[in-house]
C-alpha cells in the first residue's frame, strides 16, 4: 500500500486552478468481516467480561498520489482512540500527519497500548480507566495499535502526508473534497489491505465525481 | 477424568443454545525453545530429565463454544518432541449471562496461587521459573522418607531420589506448574472481590488425573482488586498426599498449604510477588521417628520494566526454605534450602515474537552440587 510521501515524480505539474472537485460514493464491503476470535486462554478461570464488536468493515479511500498542494503545513488535530469492551473503536482511524491521537481508556481494565510499527514505535504502559495518553503521528504510514494485556485487541491508524482520504461512515459512504484537477489513482483500503484501485480523471471544471466500489 | 463432571455440565446446560447460536472454534499456539549452559545442579529441572532451560514446548489451545455460555477448552502440550498430551481439558459454564460466575470441570487451572495462570512464557518476564513452582524437592508421594537420617542423606538431589524399596524417581516441587490436576472448580467475582474454590483428585504439589491418593483435594482462592493496578490474594488448600498403594499406618497423610500473592502495576512497570507454606504429613517411621509434618517456604519477587517500545528488563529474587526435622544429629532443614536470582532481557521485533536472555545464579545449602551460574535464551512465538 502506498501510503509514503510522495516522490517529486509524483507531483503533478499543474496550472494553477481555483477550481475543484468532490470525489462521493460508496464503498459496498461484500467480503467476509467477522470479528476477531478471542485467543483461548485455558489458564482462565473465568470466560472474562462482555467485549465490543469494533466495525472492521469501515473502510479508507485515499488519492494514491497526492496533487500538488497537497503538503500544506501539516495538521495539528487530535482524535479519540478509545479502549471500551476490550476493543479499540474505531477499528480504522485516518488522520493527517501531524495529528494527535489521545488513547483514551473507558475500561475498568488496565490496557497497555503500544505499536512496533515503522512509521511510530510507542507503548503508552498501563493506565486505568477516565486515563488518556496520547501520541503524535509525524510520518506517513500504516500504524498497527495492540494491546499487550489483551491479545485480541488491534486497531489500524493509516496517517496520510496529504488530506486526500476519507473513511466511509456506517452506510459505506466516502467523500472527499477539493481535489484539484488531474489524473489519480483511488485505493480503497479495508481490514488490513488495499482492496481496490481504480484511476480517475477530473476535468478542469469544479465537479462532483462520483464512484462506488465493491470489496469483495 | 471422570465424566461425571462433564455430563452434569452438559446437562445443566441442555436448553441454554441461545440466539447466538453455533459453535464457534477459536484456535492459538504457542512455541518456545529455550537453551542454557549445562545445569550441573539440575536447578531448573520439573521433572526427571526435563529442564526448563533445555525445553522445546509446542502448545495448540483451542476453545469451541458448544452452547451459549457453554465452552469446551483444550492445552495439548509436547514437549522436547514427546507425544502430545492434554495439559488442560475441560467444560467452561456460565449459567447466567449477567453475573460473573463460572464453573469448569475437567483438567482445570489450579485455583491456588497466580504463577500457573499466566499466560505461559509469553507472561513470564524470565526464562525460569519460580522455586516454589518448580524446584523438585526430595519428597515423593509414591515413596515415603523411611525415617529423618534417611531424608536427610539425599538433600539436594530431588531430581532423581533413590528407594530401596519403590526404585529412583524425581521427587515433587512444593506446588507444581508443570500440570493440572483434575475436578472441578467455580469462581466468582463481584466488583473488586473475586473467590474461587476448586475439588480436584491431587494435591498442589502432585497434581492427579485419576485418584490415586485416595481422597481429594479442597483449594480456594480469594483476591481483591481495589484498583485495576493492585491485586492482593490469599490461598489455601489441603489434600490427601500420600500414594493409596503405598502400605502405611492408619491415619491423614495430607499437602497442607497457604499461600499470598500481589501485584502492582503502574506505567511500564509491574511488580509480582508470591509467597507459600506448605505442610506435608509423613508416617512417624524410623528412629528417631518423624515428630511432625514436613515444612517448606517459597518467597519470590519479580519485577518487569519495559523501557521502550518492544524492550523490557526483568529480574526475579527467589528463595526456598525447608522446615527441620530432627535425625540422629539434631535438627536440621530436611532438604537444603536454595536461592536463585535472575536477571533477563526481553525483546519482541515483531508482535508475535518474543526473545528473552537471562542469567541465573543458584545457591543450595547441601547437595553434590551447590552452586550454578546459568545463561538462557528462549524465543517465544505465539498466535
Amino acid at each position: 500500500m502506498v501510503l509514503r510521501r510522495s516522490s517529486t515524480l509524483a507531483l503533478l505539474a499543474l496550472v494553477p486552478s481555483t477550481s475543484a472537485a468532490t470525489l462521493r460514493g460508496h464503498v459496498d464491503v461484500r467480503l467476509e468481516v467477522r470479528p476477531p476470535l478471542v485467543r483461548p486462554a485455558p489458564q482462565a478461570l473465568s470466560e472474562g467480561p462482555p467485549r465490543e464488536t469494533p466495525d472492521r468493515r469501515r473502510s479508507v479511500v485515499y488519492l494514491e498520489r497526492a496533487p500538488q498542494g497537497a503538503f500544506e503545513e501539516p495538521e495539528r488535530a487530535r482524535v479519540v482512540l478509545d479502549q471500551r469492551g476490550e476493543a479499540f473503536l474505531p477499528y480504522v482511524l485516518a488522520i493527517g500527519v501531524g495529528t494527535t491521537v489521545d488513547f483514551t481508556n473507558s475500561d475498568a481494565t488496565y490496557h497497555n497500548v503500544f505499536s512496533l510499527s515503522k512509521p511510530r514505535r510507542f507503548d503508552l504502559g498501563r493506565y486505568a480507566r477516565g486515563q488518556s495518553k496520547s501520541v503524535r503521528f509525524d510520518r506517513p504510514g500504516v500504524v498497527r495499535v495492540f494491546c499487550d494485556i489483551h491479545s485480541h485487541m488491534s486497531a489500524y491508524v493509516l496517517v496520510f502526508a496529504h488530506r486526500f482520504f476519507s473513511t466511509t461512515d456506517e452506510s459505506g459512504a466516502f467523500r472527499i473534497d477539493a481535489v484539484p484537477p488531474g489524473s489519480y489513482s483511488v485505493a480503497v483500503w479495508t481490514d488490513g489491505q488495499v482492496r481496490a484501485t481504480r484511476g480517475l480523471h477530473v476535468a478542469d471544471e469544479a465537479e462532483t465525481l462520483g464512484e462506488d466500489f465493491v470489496v469483495e | 477424568m471422570r465424566a461425571a463432571p462433564a455430563v452434569a455440565l452438559l446437562v445443566l446446560a441442555a436448553g441454554a443454545w441461545g440466539e447466538d447460536a453455533g459453535p464457534r472454534l477459536a484456535l492459538g499456539g504457542e512455541a518456545s525453545f529455550s537453551y542454557s549452559n549445562e545445569d550441573t545442579g539440575f536447578f531448573n529441572d520439573a521433572a526427571y530429565g526435563h529442564n526448563l532451560l533445555h525445553l522445546a514446548r509446542l502448545d495448540l489451545l483451542a476453545s469451541l463454544r458448544l452452547a451459549t455460555g457453554l465452552t469446551a477448552v483444550a492445552d495439548l502440550r509436547s514437549e522436547n518432541l514427546d507425544a502430545p498430551r492434554a495439559y488442560a481439558l475441560y467444560l467452561r459454564y456460565r449459567p447466567f449471562a449477567a453475573r460473573e460466575l463460572d464453573l469448569q470441570a475437567g483438567r482445570i487451572p489450579p485455583v491456588f496461587g497466580t504463577f500457573p495462570r499466566r499466560r505461559y512464557a509469553q507472561d513470564n518476564p524470565l526464562v525460569s521459573w519460580p522455586l516454589v513452582w518448580q524446584y523438585l524437592t526430595t519428597l515423593r508421594p509414591d515413596a515415603p522418607p523411611r525415617s529423618p537420617d534417611a531424608l536427610l542423606l539425599v538433600r539436594g538431589s530431588g531430581w532423581l531420589v533413590p528407594s530401596a524399596v519403590y526404585g529412583a524417581a524425581a521427587g515433587v516441587p512444593t506446588a507444581s506448574a508443570a500440570r493440572w490436576d483434575t475436578g472441578v472448580e467455580a469462581r466468582y467475582a463481584d466488583g473488586p472481590m473475586e473467590l474461587a474454590v476448586a475439588l480436584t483428585q491431587g494435591t498442589l504439589s502432585d497434581p492427579r488425573l485419576e485418584d490415586t491418593n485416595d481422597g481429594k483435594q479442597a483449594s480456594a482462592r480469594i483476591a481483591w482488586h481495589p484498583t485495576p493496578g493492585v491485586l492482593l490474594g490469599a490461598s489455601a488448600a489441603q489434600g490427601s498426599f500420600l500414594d493409596a498403594s503405598v502400605p502405611l499406618p492408619p491415619g491423614r497423610y495430607d499437602q497442607r498449604a497457604f499461600g499470598l500473592d500481589a501485584e502492582l502495576a503502574w506505567g511500564r512497570v509491574l511488580v509480582r510477588a508470591e509467597a507459600i507454606y506448605s505442610e506435608w504429613d509423613v508416617p512417624p517411621t524410623g528412629r528417631p521417628p518423624f515428630d511432625g509434618p514436613l515444612a517448606a517456604a517459597g518467597f519470590y519477587v519479580e519485577g518487569r520494566w519495559r523501557f521502550a517500545p518492544g524492550w523490557h528488563v526483568a529480574t526475579r529474587w527467589d528463595r526456598l526454605g525447608f522446615g527441620d526435622i530432627r535425625g540422629s544429629r539434631g535438627p536440621e532443614p530436611w532438604e537444603a534450602p536454595v536461592s536463585r536470582i535472575e536477571a533477563g532481557l526481553g525483546f519482541t521485533p515483531r508482535r508475535h515474537i518474543l526473545l528473552k536472555a537471562a542469567y541465573q545464579h543458584n545457591a543450595r545449602d547441601y547437595g553434590f552440587v551447590r552452586g550454578n551460574d546459568l545463561v538462557a535464551a528462549q524465543a517465544v512465538l505465539w498466535f
